[in-house]
Formats: structure tokens, sequence, C-alpha cells
């Protein structure tokens, strides 16, 4: 089991040069790596497989149950990515980058030990920088390189965490940085917090989804950003200090992307907008993230991609502009999965979420649910097309979105989901039924009211729209000094 | 050995302050490099320790397994061994930073990082 479970690990690099030297074999394998991605994810339901490799001060990790569901997302967000790329001129290149990606990804996702982690994830960054870099446009490349370099500089301060950790503790394993200093902890954190796009270190986000290529954008929110939130929700399952201080930073992260997103005029600057506060959403509770960590990613996903077929990208226009039949299902699902509508899986992860959570958190999320369904009520008056109104050629529906459609279905039969559903006799389920149809209808009353004041000729406010790359720099280190001083010395 | 540690808090902070100051692209990259000196030292300086041996071993194996169990005082070579891989990557990604500030000189040969800002925005749609 250990030698398949590296060669899993490592296939994708076989499969990267493979496509490198014979680019038309690039698409099956790429999807075989993705479809091996989700069967190792069925594997780490079943039981905790840990791997130490080259002694006891080597490379550990750990395939276990906190691991699978975002496995099991990227397996499936690459899959999907794959089969609605193929009508790129020129897919070689992406698919190499798309591979090497992979490996970063599920390695950050395994690793238990913060060597590996920091190495899987500069894998990760620079993946990420070369997919953001690969249009070869002048804007492309000032993406590319903005992300490159605050993810590079966080690396940096995520390493002076390592080294503090291995001063105090002799050694890099993830369990030993539960008793380590708080300033190695903050340092650790604010690096990690930046990789899963949280709160004032994750504003590098919006811009660069609402700019950079579709394809690229889907990965990027739906499975690049989860490889930074699993090291993160394990370094604060080693250390409880961190809980209290993650749990403000994801309330504050979820308040501030749905204020956003309620204010945003642009499709996919509020798709972006949004992934921030459910991110926020996904730290409540390190235990219970994985599952909502899915839902979020696989409808984001399939947003994302679905955006591929809308005429204008302007929210002002959209209750005006008929919306091509191949766009309306994948945009319902999706954004219906993420207000939390059964029977999608963005249902079964927000009870799974409430459930692990008590006093005035389980009551902030009710409200910040509500908010959610109003964002997403935005996207839900554009008319159909008719005879009269056509919408343009219409373009055949993508493999990968259907691929996505049928995972949000289809994984209310996977394990941690599946238990919910059974509730259905002591009547549980009948009260998070009504509690979903009340969050739906407060929200779609929310998004009407705003609607409403804006039909009056009232402008949105002008939010200040923090996102140059001083202002992101300077963001990271104000964060990294403020949890200092809350974790001590 | 304080004044070592002092001096390379304030490597890594000259990285900082030069990344948050400097308008100038070319001099941010630089700056994160110094930043990068700066880790890099930490971690040599993890492992320096005076007065205890080299962990080279010499001589035969027996002899060096007895070598081994007669000291305990040997420096600790693994901080070192792993930032050997730090200092790669952070070659490597210097590098691609490099490559894309070197094309985006076409846009701004002065590489302020407002032009570049302005010049690559995309036209927001607003009501």
């Amino acid at each position: 089991m250990t030698t398949l479970a590296i060669a899993w690990l490592l296939a994708p690099f076989l499969a990267a040069f493979l496509t490198a030297l014979w680019p038309g074999a690039g698409r099956p394998l790429a999807l075989l790596c993705a479809l091996a991605t989700v069967a190792m994810a069925g594997v780490a339901w079943g039981g905790t497989l840990p791997l130490q490799l080259l002694g006891p001060l080597g490379v550990s990790l750990q395939i276990d149950a906190l691991a699978a569901p975002f496995l099991l997302l990227n397996g499936l967000v690459a899959a999907a990515v794959v089969l609605e790329g193929a009508r790129r001129p020129n897919p070689g290149p992406f698919l190499v980058v798309l591979l090497v990606l992979q490996v970063g990804l599920n390695s950050a996702i395994v690793a238990v030990d913060l060597i590996s982690i920091y190495v899987a994830l500069e894998v990760v960054g620079i993946g990420a920088f070369l997919l953001l870099g690969l249009g070869g446009d002048e804007r492309a490349i000032w993406l590319a390189l903005r992300y490159g370099l605050v993810s590079n500089t966080v690396m940096l301060l995520f390493l002076i965490g390592v080294a503090l950790v291995y001063q105090e503790q002799a050694s890099f394993a993830l369990a030993g940085a539960g008793r380590s200093s708080g300033i190695a902890l903050a340092l650790m954190a604010v690096a990690l917090t930046s990789k899963a796009e949280l709160f004032v270190v994750g504003l590098w986000l919006p811009r660069t989804n609402a700019e950079a290529p579709l394809e690229v954008s889907a990965l990027l929110s739906g499975a690049v950003v989860s490889a930074g939130v699993v090291p993160l929700l394990r370094l604060a399952l080693a250390a409880p200090v961190l809980v209290p201080v993650l749990q403000g930073l994801g309330l504050a992260c979820a308040a501030l992307g749905i204020v956003y997103a309620l204010m945003e005029t642009d499709l996919r600057r509020l798709l972006a907008w949004s992934t921030l506060s459910q991110m926020g959403l996904v730290v409540l509770a390190p235990a219970a993230g994985g599952l909502y960590a899915v839902a979020h990613g696989l409808a984001k996903s399939l947003l994302f991609l679905g955006t591929r077929h809308v005429g204008g990208r302007s929210l002002a226009a959209w209750r005006r502009t008929p919306l091509p039949t191949s766009a309306r299902w994948p945009l319902l699902a999706g954004s219906l999965s993420i207000a939390g509508v059964p029977p999608l899986l963005g249902f079964a992860a927000k009870e799974q979420l409430g459930a692990a959570l008590t006093g005035p958190l389980a009551g902030a999320l009710n409200v910040l649910a509500v908010g959610t369904v109003a964002v997403y009520a935005r996207l839900w008056g554009a008319p159909g097309e008719t005879p009269e109104h056509p919408s343009g050629p219409h373009p055949t529906g993508g493999l990968g979105v259907g691929l996505l459609m049928a995972a949000l279905l289809l994984l209310n039969l996977a394990p941690g989901a599946r238990s919910l559903w059974g509730d259905w006799a002591d009547g549980s389920l009948a009260w998070a039924l009504l509690k979903a149809g009340m969050t739906v209808a407060l929200g779609v009353g929310l998004a009407a009211l705003l609607d409403w004041v804006r039909s009056l000729g009232w402008r949105p406010w002008n939010l200040p729209q923090p996102e140059h790359l001083d202002a992101l720099l300077g963001a990271t280190v104000v964060l990294g000094a403020a949890l200092v001083l809350v974790l001590g010395p | 050995m304080k004044l070592l540690e002092a001096l390379v808090l304030l490597t890594v902070l000259i990285g900082v302050a030069g990344l948050l100051l400097r308008r100038n692209l070319f001099l941010k990259v630089l700056a994160m490099d110094v930043m990068s000196t700066g880790v890099i030292a930490l971690f040599v300086l993890l492992a320096a320790r005076g007065g205890v041996r080299t962990p080279i071993l010499q001589g035969s194996a027996l002899e060096a397994s007895q070598e081994v169990t007669r000291h305990t005082d040997w420096a600790d070579p693994i901080p070192q061994a792993v930032i050997l891989t730090g200092i790669v990557i952070g070659f490597s990604v210097q590098a691609l930073l490099l490559v894309a500030t070197a094309r985006l000189s076409r846009i701004d040969p002065c590489l302020d990082v407002a032009v570049l800002e302005a010049e690559t925005a995309e036209p927001v749609p607003r009501p």
C-alpha cells in the first residue's frame, strides 16, 4: 500500500513529462491521475495510512479522514477542468502545469511535517504562477507576478516559523508545533491564512479571479485554496490555542466577503468575493470544515466554468440579458448548492458545520447563511432565452460541468454526508429543511430589498478596494504582527 | 550568538521594509531575496554550535560507528540539509519573478508598481 501511495503521489510528474514529449497523451493521462486521486480519497475515508519516509526526521505523510474530502475535491475539479479545457487551441503547456500542480496539491493535503508542507505549498505556488502567466500578455504576467511575490513572501515567514519550531522541539513534526511558542505559530498561521485566501491577506483573490482565464479561476477558487486550508486545519488541530483566533478571523472574513459581494457589480468578482466569505466559514470548525470546503469548491468551480457561456459580466444588466440554457443550469445548481438548498451537497455540508458549532458561533453562521443566499439570489433573476430573444449561438454543454453537477448531487452518499439523511426518523431533518427554507426566504427578501433600494437610484457605496500590491504586502505584515501580539511570545 | 541572531532578524526586517517601501518592482523582488537570505542564515545559525564535532564520519564503517557511540556532541546537520531545499526553491522562484519583471518592463521601463498596476487594470463595469 505504501508503494501504491507513493506511486499515486508521483505519477502526475511522469504524466507531465510524457505530456511535454507527446502532447496528444496529455488529456487521458491527466484524467487518469485525477481518477487515481478520487480513488485515493476513497481509501483515505476507509482508514488512516501513515507514511514515514527517509527516517524519523524525514518526510511524513498521512492519508487520513481529514485529507479525504480535499483529495476528492482536488480530483473532481481537475477532471472537470481537463474535460472543459479540451477546446483550448494549445492545451499542451496548460496540461503540463496542471499535472505538476496536482502533485503539489495532493502532497500539501497529505503532508504532516512542516518541511514537506513548505515544499508542497511552494510547488503549488509555482504551478499557480505559471497557470496565471500562461496567457502571455502583460496583464496575465502582472497577475502572476503579484501572486508569486505575495505567495513567496508569506512562505518565507512560514520558514521562519518552522525554524523556531525546530529550535524548540528538535523536530519538524506538525504535532510538535502545538507545543511551540506563539511567535512561531503566528508566523505559520499568517502564511497559511494567505494561502487559504482568508481575510485581508486573501485579498489578492478577487482581481486575480476576475481576470484570469476561466479554467484557471475554477482551479484557483476550487482546488488551490483547499491546499492552503488543509495545513491550516491540521495546525489548528495540533495547536488548540489557534482555534479561537481562526474563528475570529473566519467570521470577520465571511462578513467582509458577503458585504463586498452584495455591493459588487461584476459577476466574476462577485464569485471571488463569495469564495473569500466561504473560506472564512470553513475554518470555523477545523474538524468539520472538510465537507463544507468540498461542497463550496465543487460549486464554485461549476459557477466559474458556467460563466463561460454568459454574454455580459455586468450584474446591473443581469435581469435584462437572456441567459443561454447551457449557462443557466450550471449557474443555478452551483448557486443553489452554496446557498444550502436541499438536496444538493451544500445543504448537508452546512448542517454538518452548524452541528459542530455552539453558542454565538452557530447563530452567526445562520446570519451569514442569509447573507450568502442574498448574494446568490442576485444570479437567479435572469430571464431564460425565448425564440424572440435568442442569446446567440448555442454552445454545447461541457462534460466537465456535467461531472461537477452530478458530484454535487451524488456526494450526498459520501461518508459524512450520508449520516445526516439517516436522521429522517427523529425529526431533525425536518427541522433542518424548515431552517433552510426560512434562510432562503430571508435571503431572497434581502436581495429584493437591496434591488429595490438600487432601483431608487441609490448607488452602492464606493467600498475601498484594497487590492494593490503594496496594500496586500502591508496587510500581511500587519496581520502577522497582530497574530504575534494575540498569541504571545 | 545573541548578536548573530539580532543581525539575522535585522536582515529579515530590512527585506520586509524593502518590500513595503520600494516602488520599483525590481527592487521589491531583490528585497524579497534579502529576506530569504536572512531566513537561510537563521537555519544555518540554528545548527551552528561551538565546541562540538562536525557531523562528518572518517575511517572505516566500524570505526565510524564506534566514533558515533563514543561522542554524543555532534553538531546538528538537519537544519542545513533542509535549508538546501529552501535555497533551491527560493532561487527558482526568484528567477521566475525576474523573468516576469523583465517582460513587464515593456509596459513601464521604470517598473514603477503604481504605473504597472494602473496600466494592467481592467476597466471595471460600473453602472
